[in-house]
């Protein structure tokens, strides 16, 4: 059987009738950087409210390292850390007093933890400061901090970027990074900026109103890339027929009225080029498109197409 | 359990919670006294009519509940800092207790200790400015311990009578405070439109109340309590 940190079955929420998760069945290895993908209010933020304790699943269950998760049994939350839509504190508490107050609650008594923890975030020095006076970007390091503090085998993090600076933004998929090399911490992201969650992760689940449309390694999408050779041409239909007929290539489609897509990357443009100019061909342009995430979600969001 | 109550006492905003408390030690201390002399000498006739006065004042904590209500209870709502706590692997219903515990001792603590330094106080002052009639019998000790003791249970349960229906599920202060203020007045409001009601009947249906409105905070917290 494979070794998941989350899994889900058929987890469902619904709020005064409203579905806002439906039947999520949901499967998260060890050691693994999971994405979410999805729209907003596509129930993101709910799953993962749920996943840690904070909203009540109206049906289904959660199986945190194996184990149930329910009210009475949320052991498995010993092992998890978080944040939540945004990096909630005590804000008329110092930074150290919020640190503390977190370490009690799970019963860790590392003092130094705290220290190493500011530490790798490269916030040392602000401990004694009241956390209401901090940047929306600092209160989200300090998330961070608070998240990682106890060592958790699991981070769960809605938007971890929101509020940070680019740098910040680097900085913290670094950390991600390491920590999931060095430490084999898994984690499970949201973030709506594609390119971000592209860079890290390595599966997404997809989620669609309310629903895991799919799950998916980026591997995996990788290897279904459709890069393509796009031609913008008033005479669509001809192109097409000169390309199989003098360049051979059968790979292609015609995309609306104007556009041939050849998926047989490997042809030159300055061939393709060549041959429809010396058959009169007019074309408005002619680029090599290589599909991102970007492309991954849109296709599975507006089923399997394309939008052009 | 007493490790969640001494953290939910870390988290509030501690010099104000302290300077409330000490206020409504130092106004409730010379009340009865200021009542006796200023607005109804009645009261002053014995001790035992003094120990009645005192007991009713003392209900003033019931207000110091509700502001305890709003800090533990309600801001934690609005701040969302309740959703840490749910994040712990501790049980809502374990948590809601450790808050609720922490609130009652605290306006237990806090009524019993007001109960001492008032009596204390109207005492000296008794002795320096003569404002009772007669001094204080053991009978009168006796029964103003007693009734200090039970006194503040009371008190402390009566507190609680807002947190169910405006601390968690409506989550609003000002009905919260507007609820323990009626409260407190409670006795008052009914001789105002000459209904006689039995004190120790109404404290029972009181206590009862509180009761009613403790055992749905914790039964109802999975479905009226998330974020």
């Amino acid at each position: 059987m494979m070794d998941y940190v989350v899994q889900t079955n058929g987890l469902t929420k619904t709020v005064k009738g409203i579905t806002l998760v439906s039947n999520v069945n949901l499967h998260i290895k060890k050691g693994e950087i999971y994405g979410f993908l999805g729209q907003n209010g596509a129930g993101k933020t709910t799953i993962m409210k749920m996943l840690t304790g904070l909203l009540i699943p109206s049906k289904g269950e959660i199986l945190l390292f194996g184990k149930k998760l329910t009210e009475t049994n949320k052991s498995g939350l010993k092992r998890v850390g978080s944040i939540i839509e945004y990096p909630i504190f005590f804000e008329h508490l110092t930074a150290m007093e919020n640190l503390e107050l977190h370490c009690e609650y799970l019963g860790y008594y590392d003092k130094k933890a705290i220290t190493q923890a500011l530490e790798l975030v490269h916030l040392k020095g602000i401990e004694d400061k009241v956390v209401k006076d901090f940047s929306l970007g600092m209160k989200q390091r300090l998330g961070i901090v608070r998240a990682i503090i106890t060592k958790p085998e699991l981070i769960i993090l809605d938007e971890p970027t929101n509020g940070l600076d680019p740098i910040g933004i680097k900085d913290m998929r670094d950390l991600i990074r390491m920590l999931n090399k060095e430490y084999g911490i898994t984690f499970l992201l949201s973030s709506h900026i594609l390119g971000e969650i592209e860079q890290i992760v390595d599966r997404v689940g997809v989620i669609q109103n309310g629903k895991l449309v799919n799950e998916v390694s980026l591997a995996e999408i990788r290897k279904q890339r459709a890069d393509y050779i796009e031609i913008v041409t008033p005479d669509a239909d001809r192109t097409a027929y000169l390309l199989e007929h003098e360049l051979r290539i059968s790979n292609m489609k015609i995309v609306g009225d104007r556009r041939v897509r050849i998926y047989d990357v490997t042809q030159s443009q300055s061939e393709i080029t060549k041959i429809l100019i010396l058959h009169d061909i007019e074309i408005e342009e002619i680029q090599k498109h290589t599909s991102t995430l970007e492309d991954y979600f849109y296709r599975q969001i507006h089923g399997g197409e394309i939008i052009v | 359990m007493f490790k969640l109550m001494e953290l939910e006492w870390r988290k509030l905003k501690q010099k104000m919670v302290i300077s409330e408390m000490i206020i409504y030690l130092g106004i409730l201390m010379f009340l009865p006294v200021f009542f006796i002399k200023m607005v109804m000498a009645d009261f002053g006739q014995n001790y035992s009519v003094v120990i009645q006065l005192i007991v009713s004042i003392q209900l003033g904590f019931v207000l110091f509940g509700a502001s305890l209500i709003n800090q533990v209870f309600i801001e934690e709502y609005k701040n969302k800092t309740i959703s840490l706590s749910f994040g712990y692997p501790i049980s809502r219903k374990k948590l809601v207790m450790a808050k609720i515990l922490f609130i009652s001792l605290a306006v237990f603590l806090c009524t019993l200790v007001s109960f001492v330094l008032t009596g204390l106080a109207t005492y000296l002052i008794d002795q320096v400015f003569d404002i009772i009639n007669g001094q204080p019998t053991a009978a009168d000790f006796a029964a103003y311990f007693s009734k200090m003791i039970v006194h503040s249970f009371i008190t402390a349960l009566i507190s609680l009578i807002p947190l169910f229906f405006f601390g968690i599920w409506k989550r609003a202060t000002i009905p919260t405070v507007i609820c323990a203020i009626f409260l407190m007045q409670f006795q008052n409001f009914s001789s105002l439109i000459n209904i006689t009601l039995d004190p120790a009947l109404v404290n029972a249906v009181l206590c009862l109340l509180g009761f009613v409105s403790v055992y749905l905070s914790i039964k109802m917290i999975d479905k009226v309590g998330d974020i």
